[in-house]
């Protein structure tokens, strides 16, 4: 198995004027196989695009690291240095939330392609049509009438797979996607997480995923880790994970999820996680947990369980090792 | 009009008019969006309208709230032809209705606190006992007073949602119109909002409409549903027969995507 994305407590803050120091990230252990999909689930603020931007390479200037990240081979946070030489935009590439965003409204795709490859691989206009045919097609839109539209030209979704396949050509082998879902309809959104499974055996490619959206979290991912307060809680293979939550956090999650056509009552959770700051010290979730003891006062030990790796004190009883 | 209605449309046709630009001529062309609508709406009744981007769910609610006067159709807020009215009388009607717009986010003026954006709608109508009615209504929408001294920016997206429902509902209007309420929420502030609007429809007994491209939160917010393809009403009804059993095929698609 080869690792495409290894993270070793790794902790990623923000500091201010004053040289105080947010922790968006309090320090998190995962990896990522080649070829495989990795979701980040959780609400608002909980440090699931930080991560995301820390493995593509776009953390801003006042980003304060610590611990271990790796891609592939390369140690591109090693504490608190951070070097990306000849992974971003070649090894790792980034598509946001909104696609129109990334692609430059003023230039055709063909254009966009050509700018791309012509400055990643020196590619001359010939050969960038030929390598922008094939990647188009590879997403399924039709080179034909694509290569010649501008971005608002394309709907929502094939702007999502325009971005996906210029990412492609640079020879991208992990693709970082925020939300990728979120703004498209509903058959749009089938039809991206059929193709992000189709690249992900065609082309061995590794895709992290960070969505809010539990429901294509479920269908889309081999692996979802659920973050609270910049810790993950909960990390189990796909769509076990939301039918079978151990976590706390985790089960009300899944309670939160409206299902067409069983009307159970929404139950959301009550309060609000707690703001990017200091150290915490003990279990995150412990303020908004129903089930807290006295031992949540200590930040749970990363157990693991049915295959799968919790982080509740709960378990420690219960055949966790 | 038939009685208890609160919002009707009659045979609606509407859209914008675009101007194309010539060498040495400009020609002025109807862009049609929507296409002969008849809907109703009953006093304290849930409906909700279902579309994709591009159905015509925004310009059926600007023509709902008077902001786009359609090519050809009536439409009645509660009773009166809306577009047959001058200016200030149709002002006076759409007073009845509360609206929420898409993004928490971008609704509320940053500068200003929530104190302020609660009291301005009841200051513009002239409504007196401001300060109680402001407290009434956080309570109602389970926010703490302290928020009144607050800047939107220091709210969360559930809180800013919430304050948008005040505001909304603070001059006790007939109907609550939402635009996609929880399309910017995670799924949890999700679940809180949902609730809430039904918490608000059961106690000001007002009609709701909600416009959403979720199916699985139009599920819990009507009893009623629309469903909006290019333009046109392609299938109404009961929102659990229609998600059980969608008569359209595009229906039926957008109920296997989810």
């Amino acid at each position: 198995m080869v690792l495409a994305v290894k993270a070793v407590d790794l902790k990623i803050g923000y500091m201010d004027e004053e040289e105080k120091i947010y922790w968006a990230v309090r320090g998190v252990s995962f990896q990522v196989s080649e070829s495989e999909i990795y979701c980040i689930v959780g609400e608002s603020g909980c440090g699931k695009s930080t991560i995301g931007n820390a493995i593509a390479g776009i953390l801003p200037s006042h980003a304060v690291t610590s611990g271990k990240l790796y891609i592939y081979d390369k140690k591109v946070i090693d504490n608190e240095k951070m070097d990306y030489t000849g992974i971003r935009g070649r090894v790792v590439s980034y598509i946001p939330q909104n696609p129109g965003t990334s692609l430059n409204p003023y230039e055709t795709i063909e254009e966009q392609f050509y700018h791309v490859l012509s400055s990643v691989y020196g590619y001359d206009k010939r050969k960038s049509v030929e390598t922008a045919r094939r990647y188009l097609a590879m997403v399924e839109l039709d080179p034909d009438k694509v290569l010649d539209y501008y971005p608002h030209e394309l709907s929502g979704g094939m702007q999502q797979r325009a971005a996906i396949s210029i990412a492609l050509a640079t020879g991208a082998r992990i693709i970082v996607a925020d939300e990728p879902t979120s703004s498209l309809d509903a058959h749009l959104r089938l039809q991206l997480i059929r193709l992000m499974r189709k690249l992900r055996d065609t082309v061995r490619l590794s895709l992290i995923l960070i969505t809010h959206d539990l429901v294509s979290a479920g269908r889309i991912c081999d692996t979802i880790a659920v973050m609270y307060a910049g810790k993950i809680v909960e990390e189990g293979r796909g769509s076990l994970l939301l039918t079978e939550p151990l976590h706390p956090y985790t089960q009300m999650l899944v309670d939160a999820v409206p299902i067409l056509g069983l009307k159970k009552p929404l139950k959301s959770i009550p309060g609000e996680p707690p703001q990017v700051g200091g150290e915490i010290s003990w279990c995150v979730f412990r303020e908004r947990c129903p089930v807290a003891f006295e031992k949540c006062g200590i930040h749970p030990p990363e157990l693991y369980i049915m295959e799968r790796k919790v982080s509740c004190w709960r378990y420690m009883n219960h055949g966790a090792r | 009009m038939v009685p208890g209605d609160i919002i009707r449309l009659e045979d609606v046709t509407a859209g914008y008019v675009v101007i194309k630009q010539g060498i040495k001529s400009i020609a002025r062309e109807k862009m049609v969006v929507l296409r002969n609508i008849n809907l109703r709406i009953k006093d304290g009744e849930r409906v909700v309208i279902i579309g994709e981007s591009g159905s015509g769910k925004t310009t059926l609610l600007r023509v709902i709230l008077g902001l786009l006067k359609p090519f050809n159709g009536r439409v009645f807020v509660i009773g009166k032809d809306i577009y047959s009215l001058k200016w200030r009388e149709r002002v006076k009607v759409l007073r009845q209705i509360g609206y929420v717009s898409q993004d928490p986010y971008k609704a509320l003026n940053p500068s200003v606190k929530v104190g302020t954006i609660l009291e301005e709608p009841l200051e513009a109508l002239g409504i007196s006992e401001r300060g109680s009615r402001v407290k009434d209504i956080l309570r109602l929408v389970n926010l703490p007073e302290n928020v009144l001294n607050m800047y939107p920016m220091e709210l969360s997206g559930g809180m800013r949602q919430r304050v948008l429902i005040a505001r909304a509902i603070i001059h006790d209007p007939e109907v609550l119109i939402l635009d996609e309420p929880t399309s910017a929420l995670d799924v949890s502030m999700q679940a809180q909002i949902v609730n809430l609007i039904n918490e608000i429809h059961r106690k000001l007994e007002l009609a709701v409409l909600t416009v959403t491209h979720d199916l699985g939160v139009a599920q819990y917010l009507a009893d009623r549903a629309v469903v909006l393809y290019r333009g046109e009403i392609i299938e109404e009804g009961d929102i659990d027969s229609i998600i059980k059993n969608p008569r359209n095929e595009y229906t039926r698609l957008l109920v296997s995507s989810y």
